[in-house]
């Protein structure tokens, strides 16, 4: 019986590190340690955010909203692209490697103020953002991924006589799929990072809008709720990515033991 | 004819046909807006930036912005470099409780997005220098400990018991062994967190100040001096590559053990 306690208290160890942090979080104002003007307790978060649902969803649909229309064209882009000069253009993709590489070095940040400029401070700058920020990662990530693809495996394709569609479909794509993924997942912990500040400078509506907004308002418990939020909503879409990736890639064996 | 080393005339040409794709964009960004092909409204050619970039210098004050944001973003680093990498090493492995207690919950905050984050610093620290500070320390914390952390797990275990069975203390094991080995991970770390710092910082600025780099951008694109906002954007990438570049080759220097098997 005891070492059973002693083992389900190890695995549980993490655990009480959260609550240890969630509990001194929540009884701090008690003994002064924090000023509830400017930290709110998990309990006053909570209350806060159920005061105003509607508000809350709306906002984050918006975000969303944005994200994943950035995001789904980034790829739409980038992928084909990728394995176009990856696979079928290697010499233009050599001419055009160092300004992407320059390009993607740049941060979507700093091109910030010009997308406005571009685009105005209407949805078109923050999908731009967006797209930016994402296309980058993917594109290098799907073209390494498709100039990787062991040519022993192409060469042996072609000798049974593989049609370049089965081949594409077949050698490459399984190859390819595991960097391109990789890239995917950057893309996306990208693209929730932008959002926010993307919201904050140059909207009225969403996430990043709705921390600022309540900060100026001085409602600081909504404050807090939007940090929360953004924070589950970048978990939950990193951990649907590997989800999809697990589901997709299932050949491959784990390298864990 | 192999020749050994190439002549400098062939270097010169090998590199002229690597850059040949951003030359070219740089002649259409010059040629573009001056021939009525892009907007010259919305677009500066390059000279022009280069024009508005002196002014910039002489005018105003340039560099005391640069100087700002350097210095901003370089405390931040360092500080976090501080205590990110006693921190690391001791989530790799020495203390397994503490390890075990800790770790789920920094992870949880790491992800935190640091923008979000930024009214709360504000809020707490103030305007000033310090919450924006606080902020790049936040934001490069994260890197350097999870990627320390993960060059002591990742570390050979027999090299320790070679250097415990060769009677080293565990100090002496600590820097002969485990921060050599840890190394590349660490730098790695460092190139993250330095890249992810200034971007951060020219956010901020953006956001919340009244000098700095970011704020001069800002400042330009409400006031619609087109030229000053590509002199600052171009400036801001500017750096941010010297700044990337500059740790991939400190990062050469000091792993010239190591070959290039991470890259």
């Amino acid at each position: 019986m005891r070492k059973k306690f002693n083992e389900f208290n190890k695995k549980m160890l993490g655990f009480y590190g959260f609550a240890a942090f969630f509990i001194i979080w929540q009884f701090a104002p008690v003994f002064n340690l924090i000023d509830t003007q400017f930290i709110a307790t998990p309990t006053m978060i909570i209350v806060a955010a159920a005061k105003i649902p509607i508000d809350l969803l709306i906002h984050i649909s918006t975000s969303v909203q944005r994200v994943v229309l950035g995001y789904i064209a980034a790829i739409l882009t980038a992928v084909p692209l990728g394995f176009l000069l990856g696979g079928w253009f290697p010499r233009i993709n050599k001419f055009f490697s160092p300004l992407f590489q320059l390009l993607g070095q740049i941060n979507a940040f700093s091109l910030f103020p010009l997308f406005i400029l571009f685009f105005g401070t209407k949805e078109l700058s923050k999908f731009f953002i967006i797209y930016w920020s994402c296309i980058w990662p993917i594109l290098f990530m799907t073209t390494l991924g498709v100039k990787n693809v062991d040519p022993l495996l192409i060469k042996s394709a072609k000798s049974i006589g593989a049609s370049n569609l089965v081949i594409f479909k077949d050698v490459i794509l399984p190859g390819a799929a595991k960097p391109i993924f990789s890239g995917l997942s950057v893309g996306a912990s990208r693209a929730f990072l932008m959002i926010i500040a993307a919201e904050m400078l140059g909207s009225s509506a969403g996430l990043g809008w709705f921390i600022n907004n309540s900060n100026h308002n001085n409602i600081i418990p909504r404050v807090y709720v939007g940090v929360l939020i953004i924070a589950i909503l970048s978990y939950a879409f990193n951990y649907l990515i590997k989800y999809i990736e697990a589901n997709v890639i299932t050949w491959k064996e784990d390298v864990n033991v | 004819m192999a020749a050994k080393n190439k002549s400098i005339l062939e270097g010169i040409k090998d590199v002229f046909f690597n850059s040949l794709s951003v030359i070219l964009f740089f002649v259409v960004w010059e040629v573009g807006p001056r021939l009525g092909l892009l907007k010259s409204t919305l677009v500066s050619p390059p000279s022009e930036i280069l024009v508005c970039f002196i002014k910039l210098i002489t005018d105003e004050k340039l560099f005391s912005h640069i100087e700002v944001s350097l210095f901003r973003s370089v405390i931040g680093f360092i500080i976090a470099i501080i205590i990110g990498i006693p921190l690391g090493f001791l989530l790799g492995g020495w203390f397994k409780t503490f390890e075990k207690l800790v770790e789920p919950l920094l992870k949880f905050l790491g992800q935190f997005n640091p923008f979000s984050l930024f009214p709360i610093f504000i809020l707490i620290l103030g305007i000033g220098e310090v919450s924006k500070i606080a902020m790049i320390f936040w934001v490069c914390l994260w890197p350097v400990v999870f990627n320390t952390t993960t060059g002591v797990k990742e570390l050979d275990p027999l090299l320790i018991k070679s250097g415990r069975a060769m009677g080293l203390g565990k100090f002496k094991l600590l820097t002969k062994i485990v921060l050599p080995g840890a190394t590349p991970y660490i730098f790695n770390g460092f190139k993250l967190a330095s890249s992810t710092a200034f971007f951060m910082l020219i956010a901020a600025e953006m956001m919340g100040a009244s000098k700095g780099l970011g704020w001069l951008v800002w400042n330009a694109q409400v006031n619609f001096q087109i030229p000053k906002l590509y002199a600052g954007t171009v400036l801001i990438s500017v750096l941010g590559l010297i700044i990337n570049w500059l740790f991939k080759i400190w990062e050469k220097r000091i792993l010239v053990w190591k070959e290039h098997a991470i890259n």
